[in-house]
């Protein structure tokens, strides 16, 4: 139900219907469950107040790490704008088309098609039909008072009017700055045609017809009434619709068609091909087609933004989204719809399901890449605002949410690299100089910040923007940086407690290196966990799945469990295999692979845990075997280390093959992971 | 101060004033010492500041004035005592009355109060609420004009006898008064007065009312415990400043039947009462101590009194004390006793030395019975201990020491007599200067003890710290020999158990030099045993990696300052060193440790056996691989260090296949071997450079690059560019925050050549993207009938309301219809019957 109703509706129900409240409130712990993630942010205050309570981490320190993090750079005033907006949205309402008047309508008599069948409401058709006997009897009994005494009917036509009048009055007060904001130019109001006409199918279909034959068909002005009609269906707006809809098949027809044909109906009109790029914008602005297909345009845009905010079905608005992106460019015509579809596609990417989630990105990224700076600027900066407040947890379901999230960033980012390197630049130095106040005050507050997923979040998108674009660009002060900053935390929080948050941060470190080339040291971080001992007694508490992705802190009663170190002892074998597989075709790997090989040895020998026994064999024996490979084949060269060249040269030709037994090994690994 | 004032005064210091001016006035001038309040009153009268006072306190009687200033009186002396002890538990120096000018202790404080009091009159709020910044404001403001005032009052005061008596008469009549309305607060507020009264006469004239100290004494048996500490308090802030700075000797019964002098039996009076309220009041401290409501007072007292009188009666009692709290749980109360200690160990001249040697002994006790499980402070204040090694060494040059010694003691007690010289002070003074040369004269030879005395007390002082030290090496190896067979779960708390090892190796590396040699043996295998490396790691050994790397610290600093020439093997640390350098760990150990280590063990010192120089120039090049930038740095100055020192070992950097023919026993390279001799790492390549060249941090990498090209040089010229640099240093130098605040520059340069939009995707797969967009249409189609439907049946819903809610109000307004339909007709049967 939830998701079938738009909003107006839903609030109409609150306010008329009691009993369905009752059952919906029944239903929503159901729904609860399953769209919590979703809708958390939008729906009540109260499911998300329920949705923070869960969190084992209190919610205070990351909001402060969010306003830490939003409020000294330029993302700061993200959360400030969007109160204008809002305000912009109310104000920004759109009339209706000037019509045709000679459009054909063809009245049928289907209007009454008894939609009561296909609804499947019961109880609101229950009422209905209860309230329209009421209404029968009242109006018999009133009716009968009018024929005793006819002065009264003459009484109450003057009490209405009356009534009228004062209403009318009072609707124009409230309405003043709204009409004052329309396009006055071309859309005219609903006074012209007070008499609403219906449309039925077989005029929606003539319509259409005569749109895809004539291009320039006046009707089509009536044709998007209609669609403006059906986008704001069933919100009790006040004014009069001067069309009314016959019956869902013509709501359905008029939606799909407009949305679908939009792209090919105004580009007939301007005589264009199609929207290939800004220029032809700029271009078709200039032409006097323009003028008259403004208006059209504009209406259009507006009714699907309209539906758009009130639609909250996903499918439907994965269908109109994508319907919207093959035009996209008319926006790019009207700036203030352009921050509205902005601000909507925002939203529907961070609390959308993954179709959802995935459209709406490609509308965003649409917009940078293809819109003015303004509108990149916009986007990057709400984008990473968004994800930031929207990384503060992070659960099995939404892990994968968060990834994507995370990685349409890093797409809208890496477009314009030039432009978003300063914003990127300055959110480091802004996470650098929160790790540097910690490190010097130690304070409970200060680590906090740091030892948030909020903060992780952030570091491990820069990380991924820095890996993926390290190659094509200079970017090598922000890696610096990172590295220092990644160091940092590692440094920051020692211990065996933190070894989730110390596994992520060499990850991290480990993807810097592959993608920059440069050596990054990460076994010294990685030796800790060998010497974690705890009691071998692993009673009652065991755990069937031990998540180290999802902690950043192991709990207490967990630390001195065989479960948890033998997690971490695989986790860290896993990393010093991505690490040492980076240069297992480097002159070096002996000697790079000595002390790990050292440590490992005296682990095995000494460990009580009997089921990573088997694994870190294995490894040993894989390094061990790489490091002899290397010696021998660097006992056959003359070269000495400074000859950088055949330094760099050596064994080239075995790692395009990936032919050594290590990198099969490394790849092994990797597909059981993923298994 | 007091005590240096008592300071014999050099002859040929003229008096201030003339003698005949000071018999005149003797008389006038006690009274005006013991009633300054009212000479000032006087003076005041005539100047602008009273008028201002005056104003301030318009709200009262004119008569009152005088009852007024009775009460400021009172105040003052109040605020006085208050103002003692507000400052007294900042810090008990600064309660004393700081010196004026003009050398006047006493008074300064009096007339900083009164001041206070007079600021405070307004509002008659109570004393304790008054804060410090108006103590200093009033008394910057008002100190000249007063200072003048109090000049013009000795003067006046001889003149005026009448108005004195006038006031005196008030005073009386107002302090019965008073009396008269006490509660329990005022008795409370009444002895404090009380206490700052006596304090004040004390501190005032201490020859005169000496005896109040019994009263004070007495004060401190006293129910209320704040009276009690207050009491303390001010006893403490008087004893610090009347105690003469000569140890009191109590006549013998011989000297006793002698006849003397007035003023030798007076002076005899003074010393023994004030010996003896002394004594009483170090018992009762001593008692007080076991107290726990009254033991921070108490050892704050005791603590104190150490640092300001240690040469004085009573000390042994005293240290005792306070070396018994040194370890206490309580942390106030050991900061207090340690820097007690440290002040004994730093101001021998206070006391020659004695005290420094019992301090020390009484520590060692400690240790001994307390079995090494003391806290760490306590073995850390040893640390401040200085030892002269020019005492005696020459007879000649001990004579030139001892005269210095003794010119540096007079210059200050001299330049103390000419400031402390006062005009009311100067006719006793010299009435006592044969008395005080005397006992000046005795000082001088018991606090100077001689070349041989000295040096003889501070071996003995050395031989107890090396007690102290080897006890607790020698508690830390059994309990590590018996620790090691218990269970591995003790491995955590390793270093806790053994709280004094670390304070204990870092004093052995400060007094390696003095260690005597006999020692030297024991002391060796000591460390040898508790750097000691097993096979099986750290589970074996309970020392952390830092302890067990300050052990071999500490080993070659003893050999280095000593014995260079006799031949201890230290290869066994060497070991060591080699193998601890796997058992580091970023964040558990300190790396400024094993810098130093690596400083004190490789950078210096002689040159090594090439064997060993290569294992640690493979084993440093490895360490750097695997470990933060840092310790790679600190790491990677060691290793340039050693293959400047060593040039053949530049032989590693060569891939030369000649390079197997240096290396001896073993001819190949084993990476796991825990003797650096038998690593054979002179066949092996310093491959590690090559990686190391691609390490992130510039600095590592152009590090690694120039040690690359030191082979290629010559090695003579290569002596030239010596890098300055110790591994301590650079470790501290790339420490993480360092790495951080680096500047950052502000734009990136794209490699390709225009600004051009990226339009592919970096990351995500497009065709997944694309393909993510289909949605089913027919899907669509149902889901938006259905919305509709929904939608239509909550308009119709909404339709019919409004209609039902039309046609009610229609029929309620049938009545209204009904009710003006009536009155019409009533109107028009009205009119009609009007008509």
């Amino acid at each position: 139900m939830a998701k079938k109703m738009g909003r107006r509706a839903r609030k109409f129900a609150k306010k008329n219907l009691q009993s369905v409240m009752k059952r919906k409130r029944k239903l929503n712990a159901l729904f609860q469950k399953k769209f919590a993630p979703r809708r958390a942010q939008s729906d009540s205050p109260e499911e998300s107040k329920n949705l923070k309570n869960d969190m084992q981490t209190p919610v205070d320190p990351e909001q402060e790490i969010l306003d830490g993090i939003v409020s000294t750079n330029p993302f700061g005033d993200l959360f400030i704008k969007e109160d204008d907006d809002s305000a912009a949205d109310a104000s920004d309402s759109d009339g209706y088309l000037s019509e045709d008047p000679e459009c054909p309508y063809i009245s049928e008599d289907e209007e009454e098609s008894c939609p009561e069948e296909m609804c499947k409401d019961v109880v609101l058709l229950e009422q209905n039909t209860e309230i329209n006997q009421r209404l029968k009897n009242q109006k018999r009994k009133l009716s009968k008072l009018c024929k005793k005494d006819p002065q009264f009917s003459k009484f109450l036509e003057s009490r209405r009017s009356e009534f009228l009048k004062s209403k009318s009055e009072e609707i124009y007060s409230d309405d003043e700055g709204d009409t004052s904001s329309m396009d006055d130019e071309y859309i005219v109001g609903n006074e012209i045609s007070q008499v609403s006409k219906v449309i039925t199918s077989s005029t929606v279909d003539v319509w259409c017809w005569l749109v895809m034959e004539q291009p320039n068909w006046p009707g089509l002005a009536n044709l998007l009434n209609a669609f403006r009609a059906a986008c704001h269906y069933g919100l009790d707006t006040g004014e009069v619709s001067p069309v009314k809809i016959a019956n869902r098949e013509v709501f359905c027809k008029i939606l799909t068609f407009v949305l679908s044909e939009a792209k090919r109906i105004f580009c007939g009109l301007l005589r264009i091909s199609g929207f290939s790029n800004k220029e032809t914008i700029l271009k078709m602005k200039n032409k006097p087609e323009w003028k008259t297909t403004r208006s059209l345009i504009k209406s259009f845009l507006r009714s699907s933004l309209f539906l758009l905010n009130q639609e909250t079905d996903n499918q439907i608005l994965v269908f109109v989204l994508s319907q919207i992106r093959l035009s996209i460019l008319l926006f790019s015509a009207f700036p203030s719809l352009t921050k509205k579809l902005i601000k909507i596609s925002i939203h529907l990417w961070v609390t959308g399901d993954k179709d959802l989630s995935a459209s709406s990105f490609l509308i965003l990224r649409d917009i940078a890449s293809e819109f003015s700076l303004d509108n990149i600027d916009t986007c990057l900066t709400k984008g990473f605002g968004a994800f930031i407040a929207n990384s503060k947890f992070m659960k099995p379901q939404n892990i994968e949410h968060i990834e994507f999230l995370e990685n349409s960033v890093v797409e809208l980012y890496s477009l314009d690299i030039q432009k978003s390197y300063q914003k990127v630049l300055m959110s480091v130095q802004q996470l650098a100089s929160i790790l540097r106040l910690a490190l010097k005050t130690k304070e409970k507050d200060e680590l906090k910040k740091i030892h948030s997923w909020q903060y992780i979040n952030c570091i491990s998108l820069w990380v991924k923007f820095v890996s993926c674009n390290y190659k094509n660009h200079d970017l090598e002060q922000l890696l610096f940086l990172i590295i220092g900053v990644i160091k940092g935390i590692a440094h920051l929080f020692p211990g065996p407690r933190y070894l989730p948050l110390r596994f992520k941060c060499v990850k991290m470190l480990n993807q810097l290196s592959f993608s920059s080339g440069v050596f990054i040291p990460v076994e010294s971080l990685l030796f800790d966990c060998l010497e974690i001992r705890g009691t071998n007694n692993a009673e009652g508490t065991k755990l069937k799945h031990l998540d180290l992705a999802l902690l950043l802190k192991v709990p207490n009663q967990l630390l001195k469990s065989q479960d948890f170190q033998q997690a971490s002892v695989l986790s860290a074998i896993k990393l010093l295999a991505e690490h040492l597989s980076q240069w297992c075709y480097h002159v070096s790997f002996p000697d790079l692979a000595t002390i790990p090989l050292i440590l490992l040895k005296r682990f095995h020998e000494n460990t009580s845990i009997e089921s990573v026994r088997r694994p870190v064999k294995r490894f040993i024996d894989q390094v061990q075997q790489n490091s002899d490979f290397i010696q021998r084949k660097r006992d056959e060269v003359s070269f000495s280390p400074k000859d950088k060249e055949s330094v760099d040269s050596f064994l080239q030709l075995e790692k395009c093959d990936r032919s050594v037994a290590f990198t099969k090994f490394y790849d092994n690994m990797l597909q059981n992971a993923l298994a | 101060m007091g005590k240096k004032r008592k300071v014999i005064l050099p002859p040929d210091l003229p008096p201030e004033v003339a003698d005949n001016d000071i018999e005149v006035s003797d008389e006038d001038l006690e009274f005006i010492g013991q009633n300054r309040e009212y000479a000032g009153f006087l003076t005041k009268l005539d100047t602008k500041s009273i008028d201002r006072h005056v104003k301030r306190v318009a709200g009262h009687e004119s008569d009152d004035l005088e009852a007024l200033y009775e009460q400021r009186k009172r105040k003052a002396s109040l605020l006085k005592r208050n103002d003692d002890d507000d400052k007294l538990q900042v810090d008990p120096v600064d309660a004393l009355p700081v010196k004026t000018l003009d050398g006047k202790l006493e008074y300064r404080t009096v007339d900083r109060t009164k001041s206070e009091a007079i600021t405070n009159e307004k509002d008659n709020t109570e004393e304790n609420e008054k804060d410090m910044s108006v103590v200093k404001l009033t008394k910057k403001e008002k100190r000249l004009k007063i200072k003048k005032s109090r000049k013009e009052a000795k003067k006046e005061a001889k003149v005026e006898e009448k108005g004195n008596v006038g006031v005196e008469k008030l005073h009386t009549e107002v302090l019965a008064k008073v009396e008269e309305d006490l509660s329990a607060e005022e008795l409370f507020r009444k002895k404090k007065i009380k206490l700052a009264e006596i304090g004040l006469q004390l501190l005032e004239n201490p020859e005169e009312n000496i005896k109040s100290l019994k009263e004070l004494l007495k004060n401190c048996d006293d129910g209320n415990q704040n009276i009690v500490k207050l009491g303390l308090m001010s006893l403490l802030a008087v004893f610090k400043d009347i105690i003469p700075g000569y140890r009191i000797r109590l006549p013998t019964e011989k000297e006793m039947e002698m006849t003397v002098s007035k003023a030798v039996l007076k002076q005899r009076f003074y010393e023994s009462t004030l010996l003896n309220s002394y004594k009483a009041y170090l018992a009762k401290l001593i008692a007080m101590e076991k107290k726990p409501s009254l033991r921070q007072v108490a050892v704050r007292c005791l603590a104190s009194l150490l640092d300001a009188v240690p040469h004085f009666n009573y000390r042994e009692n005293i240290l005792a004390i306070v070396i018994k709290n040194i370890s206490s749980p309580d942390d106030t109360i050991r900061k207090l006793c340690c820097n007690a200690t440290k002040s004994i160990f730093l101001n021998e001249g206070k006391h020659g030395g004695e005290a420094t040697f019992e301090a020390v002994r009484l520590i060692a006790q400690q240790v001994k019975i307390y079995e090494c499980q003391l806290h760490p402070d306590s073995i850390e204040v040893l640390s401040s201990l200085t030892f002269d090694e020019d005492i005696g060494k020459p007879d000649t040059q001990a004579e030139a020491v001892k005269i210095k010694k003794k010119g540096k003691w007079k210059t200050p007690d001299g330049s103390n007599k000419l400031q402390g010289s006062e005009k009311k002070k100067t006719r006793q003074e010299s009435l006592a200067k044969t008395r005080e040369e005397v006992t000046a004269d005795f000082k001088s030879v018991s606090f100077a003890p001689d070349s041989r005395e000295r040096k003889r007390m501070q071996s003995e002082t050395l031989s107890a710290v090396f007690e102290i030290y080897f006890r607790i090496l020698k508690h830390s190896t059994d309990s590590h020999a018996s620790r090691s067979t218990t269970d591995a779960a003790s491995f955590s708390h390793g270093s806790s158990s053994l709280p004094l090892l670390a304070p204990c190796l870092k004093g052995l590396g400060k007094f390696s030099h003095l260690i005597d040699l006999d020692f030297m043996g024991d002391l060796m295998r000591c460390l040898k045993q508790l750097a000691g490396y097993s096979d099986h790691g750290t589970i074996q050994n309970p020392l952390s990696v830092s302890e067990r790397l300050q052990c071999c610290i500490v080993a070659f600093r003893v050999m280095r300052n000593n014995l260079e020439a006799l031949n201890i093997d230290l290869q066994d640390f060497f070991v060591q060193l080699y193998n601890l350098l796997l058992e580091y760990r970023p964040d558990r150990d300190q790396g400024e440790v094993l810098a130093e280590a690596l400083k004190i063990m490789l950078c210096e010192g002689k040159q090594h056996d090439m064997q060993r120089a290569a294992a640690f120039i493979k084993r440093l090049a490895t360490f750097s691989l695997s470990y933060g930038s840092a310790e790679a740095m600190a790491a990677l100055v060691t290793l340039k260090h050693l293959l400047q020192k060593n040039s053949k070992c530049r032989n590693l950097l060569e891939n030369d296949a000649g390079g197997g023919s240096l290396s001896g026993l073993v001819s190949k390279y084993q990476p796991d071997a825990t003797d650096p001799n038998l690593s054979g790492a002179l066949g092996s390549v310093l491959w590690e450079l090559s990686l190391l060249t691609k390490h992130y941090n510039s600095s590592i990498s152009s590090m690694a690059a120039s040690i690359m090209s030191m082979g290629s040089v010559n090695p003579a010229q290569s002596q030239v560019f010596l890098s300055t640099a110790s591994p301590l240093q650079a470790f501290r130098d790339s420490s993480i925050l360092c790495e951080l605040s680096k500047p950052t520059s502000k734009s990136a340069t794209s490699r390709q050549k225009q600004r051009e939009l990226q339009k592919d995707y970096v990351l995500m797969d497009p065709e997944v993207m694309q393909n993510g967009n289909l949605v089913d249409e027919d899907e669509v189609r149902r889901k938006l009938e259905d919305r509709f439907a929904v939608h239509k049946v909550i308009t119709e819903n909404e339709r019919l309301r409004k209609e039902l809610n039309h046609t009610l109000s229609s029929i309620s307004l049938y009545e209204e219809y009904n009710r003006q339909k009536k009155q019409k007709r009533r109107r028009t049967t009205k009119r009609v019957l009007g008509d």
